[in-house]
């Protein structure tokens, strides 16, 4: 019997160093990657930090304001 | 998809592998409802009904992609890969073991050549008589598809195998390769080879039982859109890529040209893959044993 | 660089590479989910020493939250925001000198303060081959006050996906209307408004790191002080600007993640910070993560800001005593545990917060007493389907 194995070759080091190709994104794709990896805790930590301290806005727009500051 | 399909996932939770494997069906049911040759209603058949319509026919960006796809299969095979090739059908009946005759092709030719498609942004304008078959590309692209679906539904190892065109999320459990078997040209249930599939895709092309033989000639169902008489290529090839698209058009393509140049320019690619020519050697990079 | 790949090789997979199922960066969420999370946080009593005369206890606070989230056709997704939160205690009324011309405070209504707040958002996105755009509409009310506001916001991917940028705007309508305003000589009626932009720039720098810069700037208008304080009069007009960095790295070995987030801020009521935040991300099992977390916040002081309240300033000069704008620093750690099982994905939290002057990295000429520590506990709940 005719036995093969194939060993792929990665097209990424073959187009541009730079180059990060949609497969090789799966550990980028892990939710603990993501800019807003857990929405309810961050409009949390917003929010209390926000009637807390006098700073606030971040990546995005604000959103409504509150009686809290 | 009018073939064999499965879908392997490995989870640990059941409820979680069910889930993900619905979905997964309703993508591969989606794209097939949308692309098959088979059904009336299907968007490719919509776009073949057009074929001489004044007014064209307008086409989403998925498909609009599809087609810049095939443009680059056009000019890479220098127009041997031609989607708009499947009119020679209408005179080369693989059941009925004919040979048509030289005038029959002849008549057929002019209805071929993807370079007569003509766009105007998203409206394509098909010519009277002619027709569009996305075989090689659109049964490669749901697997490509499917997995990239499923690594987003979260599947770590898993394997979508859409009649014979494979894309591979991940190793199997403990770390091993995806034993891939090839079926053999002549008979389906015989491989004519393994192979080790580690992450990416696998796609092959070949005669499969779609050729007859009369009078000691064989007939392939693949045939030359620019003469309309059948490739006197390879016999089978299948080929490995980092996507079973890539895989695919490789594959499709390598079967159109003559042996020679086919091998030339697979080896070329640097891609893994094994073929068997006409007098049934079988080889290619990689092989051992 | 090695370079043994043929042309053909590169050229189709490029074209195979910008086809939609493959490519494709934006889209939906793929399940419907529902989130509920339950928040009790608490702040410590103030001392005898910072609170001569009456009740100790300051706020506490439970706060439940309701995310629905559910993909509407291939392109478009529903989102529903839902928030309730129960406040009890008291808060710092005004500040005044001891007999050392230390400062001392004196809480507001010794019977206490209860107040309630609910929100309720809406919002739709639309996803693209190559982004996203979306909007949502708010509502949040308490017993003394009201807003409105409207968002949208819009990704574009660039690059071959590997660049997003995002601009965002959003406008709050606000109106404050003080409880037992008569009695205590309070505004009855203001209004606020706020505006806000912010784009944000993020770049996949390998596959296992990627960065965000963020500008944000927000313009505030309107009554601007707090009407509960008895001696506060702040500025009609803010501007405030964030510029915000973060950075996303996944350790491959140690099966982990690291989430760092860097923010200056200023405004021009003359205060400056600083926040540095850092979270790992552990994953024990497949289905369990134990997630520390580390914070540290320092502010400069606002330029009106005394510790000791001055009651022969005239109001039409800006002055407050809020700790809020006072010069502080603060530190706070937490864990989380965050497992999945099913569909179901339960997370506890317990976070430390304290502020102290001490740990400011500014210079601190009029400390606060009444800077506050608290700490929360929550529980959280998904489940997609």
């Amino acid at each position: 019997m005719v036995k093969l194995i194939l060993v792929l070759t990665t097209l990424g080091s073959l187009t541009a160093c730079s180059q990060v190709q949609p497969w090789e994104r799966g550990y980028l794709a892990k939710q603990e990657m993501a800019w807003d990896s857990d929405p309810l805790e961050r409009a949390l930590n917003d929010h209390i930090f926000f009637s807390k301290e006098a700073s606030s806005g971040g990546n995005t727009a604000a959103g409504g304001g509150c009686g809290c500051n | 998809m009018g073939t064999y399909c499965e879908i392997q996932v490995f989870e640990t939770s059941r409820v979680n592998a069910k889930r993900q494997i619905r979905r997964l069906i309703e993508e591969a049911r989606r794209l097939e409802s949308k692309y098959t040759r088979y059904r009336d209603d299907s968007f490719l058949s919509q776009i073949n009904g057009s074929a001489g319509n004044q007014n064209g026919i307008r086409v989403d960006i998925e498909t609009a992609k599809l087609f810049e796809h095939a443009q680059v299969c056009y000019e890479q095979s220098d127009g041997l890969f031609d989607i708009t090739a499947g009119v020679l059908r209408r005179a080369w009946d693989f059941n009925l073991k004919q040979v048509p005759t030289e005038s029959e092709l002849q008549g057929l030719l002019p209805l071929i050549g993807f370079d007569r498609l003509t766009w105007q942004e998203d409206i394509l304008f098909l010519p009277e008589n002619m027709e569009i078959d996305f075989g090689g590309i659109v049964k490669e692209y749901a697997a490509d598809s499917l997995a990239k679906l499923a690594r987003e539904l979260g599947v770590k190892r898993g394997l979508i195998n859409l009649g014979g065109d494979f894309a591979a999320i991940g190793l199997q459990p403990e770390d091993k390769p995806w034993q891939i078997s090839v079926s053999h040209p002549d008979n389906r249930a015989k491989a004519m080879a393994h192979i080790n599939l580690h992450e990416g895709g696998l796609a092959s092309s070949g005669d499969y039982e779609r050729f007859f033989v009369l009078d000691g000639k064989r007939y392939s169902h693949l045939l030359n859109p620019k003469t309309g008489w059948p490739c006197a290529g390879l016999t089978a090839v299948s080929v490995a890529a980092n996507l079973c698209t890539v895989a695919g058009s490789f594959a499709t393509i390598a079967m159109l040209k003559p042996k020679k140049d086919a091998l030339d320019w697979l080896r070329k690619s640097g891609l893994p893959f094994v073929f068997m020519d006409d007098a049934g050697h079988i080889g290619g990079p990689g092989l051992i044993g | 660089m090695k370079n043994t790949a043929s042309r053909s090789l590169i050229t189709l997979s490029a074209s195979a590479l910008a086809l939609p199922g493959i490519a494709k960066a934006d889209a939906p969420p793929l399940n419907s989910s529902l989130s509920y999370k339950i928040s009790s946080y608490r702040e410590d009593d103030l001392s005898r020493e910072q609170v001569p005369f009456g009740d100790l206890g300051r706020y506490d606070i439970d706060v439940h939250q309701f995310k629905f989230i559910s993909p509407l056709g291939r392109d478009y997704a529903l989102f529903i925001d839902a928030n309730h939160e129960n406040m009890s205690g008291a808060s710092p009324w005004f500040s005044t000198a001891d007999n050392d011309g230390q400062p001392i405070i004196n809480m507001s209504g010794a019977s206490g303060i209860y107040d309630s707040r609910s929100e309720i958002a809406i919002g739709a996105r639309y996803y693209s081959l190559t982004g996203n755009i979306g909007g949502a509409i708010g509502y949040s009310e308490e017993n003394d006050y009201r807003a409105k506001y409207v968002s949208v916001s819009g990704s574009r991917n660039f690059n071959n996906d590997l660049t997003t940028l995002t601009v965002s705007a959003s406008h709050s309508d606000d109106e404050i209307f003080p409880s037992d305003a008569e009695r205590f000589n309070r505004v009855r009626k203001e209004n606020k408004r706020a505006k806000s932009l912010a784009v944000s720039l993020s770049q996949i720098l390998s596959p296992v790191a990627s960065f965000q810069t963020a500008l944000s700037l927000t313009g505030q208008s309107g009554y601007l002080s707090d009407p509960y304080k008895l001696q506060d009069s702040r500025p009609d007009n803010k501007t405030q600007v964030a510029f915000s960095n973060s950075l996303r790295y996944y350790f491959i070995d140690a099966n982990g993640a690291l989430q760092g987030d860097y923010r200056y801020y200023r405004d021009d009521f003359g205060i400056h910070s600083h926040t540095l935040d850092l979270s790992w991300f552990q994953n024990v099992t497949n289905s369990l993560k134990i997630v520390p977390m580390l914070r540290y916040y320092s502010q400069s002081p606002a330029d009106f800001y005394s510790n000791i309240d001055d009651f022969l300033k005239p109001l039409s000069e800006n002055q407050s005593s809020d700790y809020r704008l006072s010069a502080f620093g603060a530190i706070s750690g937490g864990l989380s545990f965050v497992a999945n099982f099913g569909g179901w994905i339960t997370t506890l939290t317990a976070e430390r917060y304290v502020a102290n002057e001490k740990y400011s990295a500014f210079t601190v000429d009029k400390p606060s007493p009444g800077l506050v520590q608290f700490t929360r506990l929550s529980l959280g709940v998904t489940y997609e389907f």
